[in-house]
């Protein structure tokens, strides 16, 4: 075979950029460390949800444990912006999150009381189906779980959701996080982050920390595949709703009036 | 040698003028265009450095500028199919010199489209993730799929038209022969070569169409799939398109305007075709009409609380300064323009055709933004004024948009001289003989009379 310069360059240059294939993929999809994640089998066997008995936490005003423990376990920042805010749990007032209840002429008046908010867990939920990598998806026992190593920062599953539950990065949060729990990972900036229903509390047979956290006893967390839990007991009250359930993404937070 | 160069060369010595000489016009635009793709070059190191909290998204409204930019871009892209290749399977004659320049601009601004997603993102370093993880339920897969399959597959319509012209500009010889000699692949223009080639345009030409529309189609599904309030919407796949053929055709009207003034080019790109796409952006202009009245008219009688609080904030709100802008400059001014055959001159088309490039880009500005304001519920905080990054990274992508498209003017005609010699050649006997094909055979009448 003949081998002249020409010959050489091209086949020096077609090994070069073989060779910068491998590298230049690891580069942009490097292979992140996994979380350890319970077996499905332990997981299938339930299915958790929370309920809010309002009345319950309308008794103490300005109240913010629930919100206050979260934010601290979790290595919420606080950016102090509304902006860049970054909320796992929060509340807004009566007459926003529930419209449809607009009673004109009712006796009591709750329209501006606040309701606490947090992510649904939903047992068909969006964000899920429009998340491009996968980076979130739905566990068994039904907690929506994000895993801040695979986002990419798009940004769709906050348009996905319609319950406006889910938060990103705007700038590296790790400054302004007063106090780091170093049991619960940090984020970087430029991914999404949402409540987690305490999944790494859960795993260790305690509640989540919001319900662990309020002193009213106006959450109740449980099993709802077991009657016996505490969830099951409060749905029995009358007056039970959801967010915005005739969107079909059956919420697994339950508001009790 | 001087002799064959003159042959070669023959009557259209202008197109190749335009790859040879290079004016001090030329080595002004590239400083200007250079300087505004640096300072989109800034501004994207200070936001890959700082994070997007140097832009004006927030909580709320966390898509804007780029996002936009992605739809707008992408729409822009859809004219170089349509002229080219629908003015091609159709066989209208005039296409001819402005099929190239309207592919060019297909397969460039694509680029742009595809960079400003990754423009969006919050971790460009894991880009790949949508590959290596893919999720085909999201819509934004079927994007990476369609924008790919459309981006390979104009470029190859844009390549093929090329090869007889890199033939001619490897025959003249030069310093850069062996460039030409590489990408001719061997062209002699052989009457076998040219059928085969005029097979595969045809072929491709064929197939670029439905790839187009899904283009467009599924960059709406982004907005359609999810449960929105005026992003939900059945219409939104045809009405992207729609409106992608007529923000991109008024593109294709302003280069073609261009490039005549700059190369000289008055006698190959004539007003007649302005005049003939401008009855096109006519008709274009009376859809996108008709899609935005049958969009809004279904929601204002739907009357449904979520739709409607989005609704008036566009008519009447604090986004009517911006709708109702978009809609003068997507409507009210370019009809009459278009409709008046006094106005329909060159002048003409190109001022419609840039009062509607302004317009659809505020028209996807107040698709996009309007929705996030408050999704299902009244939020806090829902503000969005863009920063200098976010107008900066616009400005240095349409100046490398330019700069990539004068490059390339120095490097292959803009105006495919084959096809102008084919139609000066072959055309006024094809053409001449299919209108004696459309009339009544005068044989058949003879025969019935007597």
């Amino acid at each position: 075979m003949e081998f002249d310069r020409r010959g050489f360059l091209k086949i020096a240059g077609l090994t070069v950029l073989g060779l910068a294939a491998k590298p230049g993929w690891e580069l942009f999809s490097k292979v992140e460390p996994q979380e350890l994640v319970p077996s499905p089998e332990t997981l299938a066997k339930k299915r958790w949800a929370m309920s809010v008995d309002l009345k319950k936490c309308w008794s103490i005003e300005g109240c913010r444990d629930c919100i206050d423990a979260c934010h601290r376990i979790h290595n919420v920042p606080d950016l102090g912006t509304l902006k860049e805010e970054i909320k796992w749990v929060w509340t807004a007032p009566y007459e926003n999150v529930f419209p449809e209840h607009e009673l004109e002429y009712s006796e009591e008046d709750y329209r501006h009381q606040p309701v606490p908010l947090l992510c649904n867990h939903c047992d068909d939920p969006p964000c899920v189906r429009y998340c491009p990598t996968r980076a979130t998806w739905k566990r068994e026992d039904g907690i929506v779980m994000m895993d801040f190593h695979r986002c990419i920062g798009c940004r769709y599953c906050m348009a996905g959701c319609p319950y406006g539950s889910r938060s990103f990065n705007w700038r590296d949060p790790r400054p302004f996080i007063k106090k780091i729990n170093l049991e619960f990972p940090t984020r970087t900036r430029g991914v999404v982050e949402k409540c987690n229903f305490c999944e790494e509390r859960l795993s260790r047979d305690l509640l989540p920390a919001c319900v662990e956290a309020c002193k009213e006893k106006a959450l109740a967390f449980g099993d709802l595949r077991d009657p016996e839990s505490k969830v099951r007991k409060a749905l029995q009250s009358k007056n039970v709703f959801q967010r915005q359930p005739e969107l079909g993404t059956k919420p697994k937070v339950y508001y009790i009036l | 040698m001087v002799d064959r160069r003159e042959k070669i060369i023959g009557e259209d010595r202008i197109l190749f003028e335009q790859v040879w000489k290079t004016g001090k016009g030329f080595y002004i635009t590239v400083s200007i265009l250079g300087a505004l793709v640096l300072l989109g070059l800034y501004a994207y190191v200070t936001q890959y450095r700082n994070g997007l909290t140097v832009t004006g998204l927030s909580r709320q409204i966390f898509w804007g500028v780029y996002i936009t930019n992605f739809v707008f871009f992408i729409g822009i892209s859809h004219a170089g199919t349509f002229i080219s290749a629908v003015l091609r399977v159709l066989k209208a004659e005039w296409r001819r010199p402005i099929s190239r320049l309207s592919e060019l601009t297909t397969v460039f601004i694509l680029m742009f489209g595809v960079g400003s997603v990754l423009i969006d993102l919050g971790r460009p370093d894991r880009m790949l993730y949508a590959i290596r993880y893919a999720n085909f339920r999201s819509p934004l897969l079927w994007d990476v799929c369609s924008i790919t399959m459309y981006l390979t597959v104009s470029s190859i319509c844009l390549y093929l038209a090329l090869i007889p012209d890199i033939a001619l500009l490897r025959d003249l010889g030069g310093k850069r022969e062996w460039f030409y000699r590489i990408l001719s692949l061997g062209w002699t223009g052989m009457e076998n070569q040219h059928r085969r080639l005029e097979k595969s345009i045809n072929f491709m030409s064929i197939l670029v169409i439905p790839v187009m529309i899904t283009v467009h189609t599924v960059v709406s599904f982004v907005f359609a799939m999810t449960i929105q309030p005026l992003w939900h919407s059945a219409i939104f796949g045809p009405y992207f398109v729609v409106g992608a053929i007529f923000s991109g055709v008024a593109s294709v009207i302003v280069v073609m305007a261009v490039l005549r003034k700059a190369y000289h080019l008055k006698n190959y790109i004539k007003p007649v075709h302005f005049n003939n796409i401008g009855i096109f952006l006519m008709a274009m202009t009376l859809l996108w009409f008709y899609f935005t009245f049958a969009e809004n008219i279904t929601i204002v009688y739907g009357n449904e609380p979520v739709h409607m609080a989005i609704f008036w904030s566009k008519l009447t709100g604090k986004f009517a300064p911006l709708f109702w802008l978009h809609f003068t400059l997507c409507f009210v001014i370019p009809l009459p323009i278009l409709a008046v055959k006094k106005f329909r001159t060159i002048r003409g088309t190109v001022v419609a055709s840039i009062s509607i490039i302004i317009g659809m880009w505020l028209e996807r500005f107040v698709i996009i933004v309007p929705t996030l304001t408050k999704q299902r519920m009244p939020v806090e905080g829902a503000f969005y004024i863009p920063t200098w990054v976010e107008w900066s990274i616009l400005a240095g992508c349409i100046s490398l948009f330019i700069l990539l498209y004068t490059l390339f003017t120095k490097v292959f005609p803009i105006v495919p001289i084959w096809e102008i010699r084919e139609g000066r050649e072959k055309a006024i006997t094809t053409v001449s003989q299919r209108i004696q094909s459309y009339l009544p055979e005068q044989d058949a009448l003879d025969s019935k009379i007597s």
